[in-house]
C-alpha cells in the first residue's frame, strides 16, 4: 500500500510538472489549431534565460519565471506577427514548417550562446524532500506541480471570465461570427499566442530545476508536451492538466509494477488508445466542425 | 556534412563527441535535431577552416604536404557535450606533433569530418575520408556505437584504426587485426578492480546485497552483467535488477523501486547525466548505500555540481586516465591542455590524445605510412603513453585494467591500481547524502 502511495504521489507530481510543460502548447494547439512546432524551443528558451538569471544574478527560478515570461511574450507576439499570421493566410498548413524552421533557428541559437554542455539550476530545493511517515514529496516537483495548478486556474479563469478570455474562445470556434460582433481573430491570435509563449517561463523554470538540459531538449518536451494536448483534448486548459496527470501516474505505476524499460513508451501508448477510442480527447466534446470554416 | 581540414595549430572549441562516457545520454530529447546542431558546427568549422586552414597547403595524400589524418566525430548531437573535450586531446596532440617537426618530416593536418553521432553517417564519413578525401592516416571517432562502423570500414580498406574510446567486448570479435583500442581497459574489464577490493574485505563486513540499474547502452549494461555475475560468486544477492532507456529523464520512482528493496550496495551503469539525476532522487529519498559504483557518470565534469560535491563522497566509478599520474608526459599533457583551453582536461580528452600518441608511435617507429606494417609493430610493441604503457592482444584489446577511482574530499581520486593510486585510503562505508 505505501508502494502504491508513493507511486500515486510521484505520478501525480511529476503528471503536473508534465501539464505546466504543455500549457502553451494547448492554447496554440487547442484554441487555436495551430501545430506550433517551436513551442518546444521556446520552452527551452524559458529555461535558458532562467538559468542566465539564476547564474547570474541568483535569482530562484521561479522568481525568475514572472520576469522572462515578459521577453517571451514579446517574442511570441513577433513571431505571430512576422510569421505564423502570414503564412495562416496563405495555407495554415505551412506554420508547422514555418514553426518547426523557427525551433532549428532557435536551437541553433541556444547552442551558439551557451553550448552544448549540460546545464541546470540547484535551487536549495531542487535535492530536497517532505517525508510524510514512509512517504516522501520531493520539494521541487512539489513547487512545480504548485505552479501548474497556479497557472492552470489563471488561464481558465482568463479564458472563462475575461472579455478576452470570451473573445479567445469566439475567435477559435467561429471566427466569421467573431468578426461580425467586432472580434478581430488576427489581433486574438496575437494574444493567444503572446500568452502562450510567456506561459512557457514557468515550464522552462521547473525544467531547469528538474533536469539537466541542452539545447536539444526540445525536442523529448515537443513530444511529450503534444501527447499530453492530445490526450487532454484540443483547447482544454483543465484537460491538459489532468492528461499530464494521468500520464505521470501511468508511467509512475508502470516503473513500479511493469518494468522500467515501458514507463518511456507510456506517452506513445497512450496517445495511441486515445486516438482511437476517443479522438477528440479524453477531456473534451465533440464539436461540429463545419461552423467555423 | 562538413570538412574542414586544418595544420591543427589553431586550437579550436568547437562540440565534439567523447566516449569513454558518451554514448547515451538521457537528458530528455537527445534524440533528435542533429540537422540543425550539424549546420551550426559547419558555419564554425567552416571559419576554422579559414583561419586555421590557411598554413596547410597541399592537398591530402600528397607526399610533400601535411600528413593528414582523417577522423568523423560528433560534432553536434546527442554526445557533442562531452565530446568537445575529446576533439581538444586531438588538436593539442596535433599542435604538439607540429611543434616538434611532424611526422615522417611532415606537418600533421586533421581532416574532420562531423556525424552528429549517427552511425550510418559515421560510416558514410569514413568511407569518403578513405577513398574521396584520400587520407594518409586515421583516428577514432568517439563511442561504441560509432566505432564500430567505422573500425568495420577501415578493416575492408586496410587502414590501420587506433580508436580512443568504444571498449565494448563485440568491437573486438570481428577478427579484425588493424584495430587498436588506445585505453588502458575495456569494458569487460572494468569491474577487475573494484571485485579485487571487494573481495578483500573480510566477508563480515562486505554487503549481502545489491541493486543493479543500468542504461541501456553498449559501454555500460555488459560491465553490469560481469559485476552481477562475479558479485554474485561472492555471495551476494541481488535484491533489484533493471535497465533503463537512455531517453529516461526522470528517476524518482526507479530510485524509489530501489530504495524498497534496501540494496546495501547499488551499481549503476551510467554514462551521461543520468549518473547525477539518479543520484539526485536517491538524495530525496535519503536513502545511501555503503557501496555505490556508477561507471562513467562521475568522471564527467558537471557531476559535481548537480549531485552536490559533498554528496560525491565514496562514489566508485572506472576512469581510464588520472591527471595525477606519473606517466611520461601527463604533467605536460594537463598543463599545456589547461593553458591552451582554459579548464583541466577531462578523460576524453586523454582518450584522444592518447589514441594520437599510439599513431605517432607507430609511424615514427616504422618510418613510413603503411597501414599492415604500422598494425604489425603496434601488435608487438608497447607504447608509453600518458595512460601509462599500452600493449595489446591480437584483437586490438590492450593488456591490463582501467582504474578504480573513488571520490574523496572533492576529488576524483584512483585507489587502484597501487601503481598509479593517488589515494591509499578507501572510503568505506560510503557516508550519508548531506542536502
Amino acid at each position: 500500500m505505501i508502494d502504491l502511495g508513493q507511486a500515486l504521489i510521484f505520478g501525480v507530481l511529476i503528471g503536473g510538472v508534465y501539464a505546466l510543460m504543455a500549457t502553451g502548447l494547448s492554447l496554440t494547439f487547442g484554441v487555436m489549431k495551430i501545430v506550433n512546432m517551436a513551442q518546444g524551443a521556446f520552452l527551452i528558451t524559458s529555461t535558458y534565460l532562467c538559468f542566465a538569471l539564476w547564474q547570474h544574478f541568483g535569482l530562484d527560478p521561479v522568481l525568475a519565471a514572472f520576469l522572462v515570461m515578459l521577453p517571451m511574450a514579446a517574442l511570441g507576439l513577433v513571431v505571430y506577427k512576422l510569421v505564423v499570421e502570414r503564412l495562416e493566410r496563405i495555407d495554415p498548413g505551412l506554420t508547422i514548417v514555418a514553426t518547426f524552421a523557427l525551433a532549428l533557428v532557435a536551437e541553433a541559437f541556444l547552442a551558439l550562446i551557451w553550448g552544448p554542455d549540460q546545464r541546470e539550476t540547484n535551487p536549495v530545493y531542487s535535492n530536497q524532500a517532505i517525508h510524510l511517515g514512509p512517504l516522501v514529496i520531493p520539494l521541487a516537483q512539489f513547487y512545480a506541480w504548485l505552479l501548474a495548478i497556479v497557472i492552470t486556474v489563471a488561464l481558465q479563469v482568463a479564458i472563462k471570465r475575461t472579455w478576452l478570455g470570451h473573445a479567445i474562445t469566439a475567435a477559435s470556434e467561429n471566427p466569421e461570427g467573431a468578426r461580425l460582433v467586432g472580434v478581430e481573430p488576427a489581433r486574438v491570435g496575437a494574444w493567444i499566442f503572446a500568452i502562450a509563449t510567456a506561459s512557457t517561463a514557468f515550464g522552462g523554470a521547473a525544467l531547469s530545476f528538474l533536469y539537466q538540459f541542452t539545447p536539444d531538449t526540445q525536442d523529448f518536451w515537443l513530444g511529450l508536451t503534444l501527447s499530453v494536448v492530445i490526450v487532454g483534448g484540443l483547447g482544454s486548459v483543465p484537460g491538459a492538466f489532468a492528461a499530464g496527470v494521468m500520464l505521470g501516474v501511468t508511467e509512475s505505476l508502470t516503473t513500479t509494477y511493469l518494468s522500467v524499460r515501458w514507463a518511456t513508451a507510456v506517452p506513445t501508448l497512450l496517445v495511441l488508445v486515445v486516438l482511437t477510442v476517443r479522438p477528440q480527447g479524453l477531456f473534451t466534446r465533440m464539436t461540429r466542425q463545419d461552423v467555423g470554416s | 556534412m562538413s570538412a574542414h581540414r586544418c595544420a591543427a595549430t589553431t586550437p579550436r572549441l568547437t562540440t565534439l563527441p567523447g566516449e569513454g562516457r558518451c554514448a547515451g545520454r538521457n537528458s530528455p530529447g537527445r534524440t533528435g535535431r542533429r540537422g540543425l546542431l550539424r549546420a551550426v558546427a559547419v558555419i564554425a568549422a567552416m571559419a576554422t577552416a579559414l583561419v586555421g586552414c590557411a598554413a596547410a597547403g597541399a592537398s591530402s595524400g600528397s607526399s610533400s604536404g601535411p600528413l593528414t589524418i582523417g577522423m568523423s566525430l560528433p560534432l553536434t548531437g546527442p554526445a557533442a557535450d562531452v565530446a568537445k573535450s575529446g576533439y581538444q586531446g586531438y588538436q593539442l596532440w596535433a599542435a604538439q606533433v607540429n611543434a616538434n617537426g611532424g611526422l615522417l618530416g611532415r606537418k600533421v593536418a586533421l581532416n574532420v569530418l562531423d556525424d552528429g553521432f549517427d552511425p550510418n553517417q559515421t560510416g558514410t564519413d569514413y568511407t569518403r575520408l578513405i577513398s574521396q578525401e584520400k587520407v594518409d592516416l586515421l583516428l577514432g571517432t568517439f563511442s561504441s556505437l560509432l566505432n564500430a562502423p567505422a573500425s568495420a570500414i577501415a578493416a575492408r580498406q586496410r587502414m590501420l584504426y587506433v580508436e580512443p574510446s568504444g571498449g565494448t567486448a563485440s568491437l573486438f570479435t570481428r577478427g579484425f587485426t588493424n584495430l587498436f583500442f588506445a585505453q588502458p581497459g575495456t569494458t569487460e574489464t572494468l569491474p577487475n578492480l573494484f571485485i579485487q577490493w571487494f573481495s578483500s574485505l573480510p566477508s563480515d563486513q562486505r554487503p549481502k546485497t545489491a541493486a543493479y540499474l543500468t542504461q541501456d547502452d553498449p559501454s555500460a549494461s555488459p560491465a553490469v552483467e560481469i559485476f552481477k555475475s562475479r558479485l554474485q560468486a561472492l555471495g551476494v544477492t541481488k535484491v533489484y535488477d533493471q535497465s533503463y532507456d537512455p531517453s529516461t529523464s526522470n528517476f524518482d520512482s526507479i530510485a524509489a523501486s530501489v530504495v524498497r528493496s534496501q540494496p546495501q550496495m547499488i551499481i549503476q551503469g551510467a554514462v551521461g547525466n543520468d549518473g547525477a539525476a539518479f543520484v539526485r532522487s536517491l538524495e530525496k529519498l535519503d536513502f545511501s548505500p555503503k557501496i555505490f559504483f556508477q561507471t562513467n557518470s562521475p568522471a564527467d565534469d558537471t557531476y559535481p555540481d548537480t549531485v552536490g560535491m559533498r554528496n560525491t563522497e565514496g562514489v566508485f566509478s572506472s576512469e581510464a586516465w588520472s591527471p595525477t599520474a606519473s606517466y611520461g608526459g601527463n604533467a605536460d599533457f594537463v598543463s599545456t591542455y589547461t593553458q591552451m583551453f582554459g579548464s583541466p582536461p577531462t578523460e576524453d580528452a586523454a582518450n584522444s590524445y592518447t589514441a594520437g600518441q599510439v599513431l605517432a608511435a607507430a609511424v615514427r617507429a616504422v618510418g613510413r605510412v603503411d597501414q599492415n606494417a604500422l598494425a604489425d609493430w603496434l601488435h608487438a610493441n608497447t607504447v608509453n603513453t600518458i595512460v601509462g604503457p599500452l600493449k595489446w592482444g591480437s584483437t586490438g584489446v590492450p593488456v591490463g585494467d582501467g582504474l578504480l577511482a573513488q571520490w574523496q574530499n572533492g576529488t576524483l581520486q584512483v585507489i587502484a591500481p597501487k601503481s598509479t593510486a593517488t589515494s591509499d585510503t578507501v572510503v568505506y562505508p560510503k557516508p550519508g547524502w548531506s542536502n
